[in-house]
């Protein structure tokens, strides 16, 4: 997780941005799901690298698109380019505690 | 490193010199309108209903046997009007997005609800009454339909980019399906009477179809009409039915429990098991072959292939909870050990003709479609009907405003009564099938309605976020752009500006 430039909008922001997306499936925000790998900020454009619980995932496009709903509302952010990783593959190692607890994955 | 990459520009701004920006995708480029999947779905549950409301009426039905005009009425309106109602809404929805490809054509898909409709309807009420010459012309105005059904999931398993053992699956079951209704067309034309029609001047210009029906109306007669009948129902119920639900499962039930296929290999075993052994199985029913327990072990062996797979997926799943959708589904599938048990007996060549042997085909029956099918549409109907609504009313909505999670879009407690009640409902009603006691049976199916009533309140709840969503304000700790909310009614809160301590008390 890296910031490349200093920018009017920060890495915090952007966070705090994706904290608001859930995955609706199970019901807990993407960050705290370690769905989100990277997060790239080049002054109002912010790219982020990202990668769904499993492929084929019927909410894909759901969830990428509240990505950009959710950073287009940051003052800042003019353009927004999300990339669906599949490597490294998501697993729950990669969840928060409070993620992993508030879902029911061991 | 394998990138999909979608990218997004703000609504206003133009592409970039660089020539690498484009288009937002627009939403649901794999899945069809809600619409369209959700007539089906709703068109089903409505079948469902009417039908367990007619065994709690009619508490004869299941008590006798089964070769009467309603209990064919009856058993039409589970499977045509139930089961393959749902089936059909939520292959259009599933397949695209499953396979990861996109239907055909939803124009198609219209137009064959429009057939289906017309066809089931006027075909159970033509059993009711028993005129089969009228079953005939609305089982071909059904037919048509799944004609177009069949040829849309067949395009759109063509543009599959990797074809593999669930598309294997759900070709097998389209293939199952045509050859049902195919089958249940040639047994109404075998059923029907042909000699006044060359006399009426309007059958002149249908001398050929007539002729086709004769035809076959006379190589049917060297079969038992029994055994024809049972052959009509295991392609659709066995072929169709059983092998979708597996195919499909190999799909959802890895998605759902966080766990993947766990050998692709004895997948394939698995369905190609199956099919041999349904294929064997329909010449040895209508033949009244020696060899129906022989071809009964092969589907057993595909039916314990994927139960092995089944537990391993289970096992290697990371979300150890199962939620009740999935406690539905995968208690439906434990009932296919019962089921095959029931099946071995009922093949065995020398079973006395009783009427406990009767009562047995009825329960096997019942079983079949109430008790697998029935229980593995609701279970996996709290995973599709969430999923149709959320798409609907949300999807534009995240990430602008705070959304409910799919779950929360009904009750937990019904949902869990309505899985007991059910359980229930099944038990009770087998046991008085077996015992053919009229006075259990409304008991037993009583349960069952009431478990689908549950299941109404439910999705009562979920279809009504589509009038009166639930979005709430973010929770947004820095400015936003005005009018960022893509609600009216939703603003975001503004509380300070960001900072890396509240962003890291929220990473926590």
């Amino acid at each position: 997780m890296e910031t490349e430039t200093a920018a009017r909008v920060t890495e915090a922001q952007v966070w705090n941005a994706l904290h608001q997306v859930i995955d609706p499936e199970i019901g807990c925000n993407i960050v705290d799901l370690g769905l989100v790998y990277h997060v790239a900020i080049a002054g109002s454009r912010v790219s982020v690298a990202m990668t769904l619980t499993t492929p084929g995932c019927p909410m894909h496009e759901s969830i990428a698109q509240g990505v950009q709903n959710a950073l287009l509302c940051l003052e800042d952010v003019d353009d927004v380019d999300v990339q669906i990783v599949w490597d490294p593959p998501w697993s729950p190692a990669m969840m928060t505690d409070r993620g992993r607890a508030s879902v029911g994955i061991a | 490193m394998e990138v999909s990459s979608p990218r997004f520009a703000g609504p206003d701004r133009g592409t970039a010199g660089d020539g690498r920006r484009k288009a937002a995708p627009p939403l649901g480029a794999h899945a069809p309108s809600v619409s369209l999947p959700l007539r089906f779905v709703l068109t089903g549950l409505l079948a469902l209903f009417l039908g367990v409301a007619g065994l709690v009426l009619r508490p004869e039905l299941l008590a006798t046997y089964h070769y009467n005009q309603h209990v064919v009425a009856v058993t039409h309106l589970f499977t045509l009007g139930f089961i393959t109602s749902i089936i059909m809404g939520a292959m259009y929805q599933l397949v695209p997005v499953a396979l990861e490809t996109r239907l055909y054509s939803e124009r198609l898909a219209r137009w064959q609800f429009l057939f289906h409709f017309v066809g089931f309807v006027g075909m159970v009420g033509m059993f009711w009454t028993w005129n089969l010459k009228q079953v005939g012309h609305f089982g071909s105005v059904m037919a048509v339909g799944v004609g177009l059904f069949v040829y849309n999931i067949a395009r759109t398993l063509r543009r599959v980019p990797r074809w593999n053992v669930i598309a294997t699956a759900v070709a097998s079951a389209l293939g199952w399906l045509s050859l049902a209704v195919l089958a249940g067309l040639a047994v109404a034309a075998g059923k029907c009477t042909y000699e006044g029609a060359p006399q009426s001047a309007a059958a002149q210009s249908v001398a050929p179809v007539l002729a086709g029906l004769r035809a076959t109306a006379d190589f049917l007669s060297r079969f038992d009409p029994m055994s024809t009948m049972h052959a009509h129902a295991h392609l659709g119920g066995a072929g169709f039915f059983l092998l979708l639900i597996i195919g499909v499962s190999y799909k959802l039930v890895p998605m759902f429990t966080l766990s993947e296929l766990r050998s692709e290999r004895r997948a394939r075993w698995s369905v190609a098991l199956l099919n041999l052994g349904l294929a064997g199985s329909f010449f040895a029913i209508l033949l009244r072959s020696p060899l129906k327990p022989l071809c009964a072990l092969v589907v057993i062996a595909g039916l314990a292939v994927y139960g092995v797979e089944m537990r391993a997926i289970l096992r290697a799943r990371r979300r150890r909870a199962l939620d009740w959708g999935l406690r539905y589904f995968l208690t439906a599938i434990s009932l296919l050990g019962l089921l095959a048990l029931l099946a071995l007996v009922l093949s065995w060549p020398k079973l006395p003709l009783t009427a406990f042997t009767g009562q047995l085909e009825n329960l096997y029956g019942f079983l079949a479609l109430i008790g697998v099918v029935g229980l593995a549409i609701l279970g996996m109907l709290y995973k599709i009907l969430p999923f149709l609504v959320w798409y609907a009313r949300y999807s534009r909505e995240i990430g602008r405003g705070r959304v409910p999670a799919l779950a929360d879009l009904y009750s937990p407690r019904l949902q869990v009564a309505g899985y007991w009640t059910y359980l229930g409902g099944l038990a009770a009603t087998s046991i008085a099938i077996v015992l053919g006691s009229t006075k259990l049976m409304p008991w037993g199916c009583g349960l069952l309605a009431l478990s689908i009533l549950f299941f109404a309140v439910n999705a009562g709840r979920m279809l009504s976020h589509l009038v009166r969503p639930k979005v709430e304000p973010l929770a947004f700790r820095m400015p936003v752009k005005p009018g960022a909310n893509a609600n009216p009614n939703v603003r975001p809160r503004f509380t300070s500006a960001g900072t890396g301590a509240a962003s890291q008390t929220l990473l926590s």
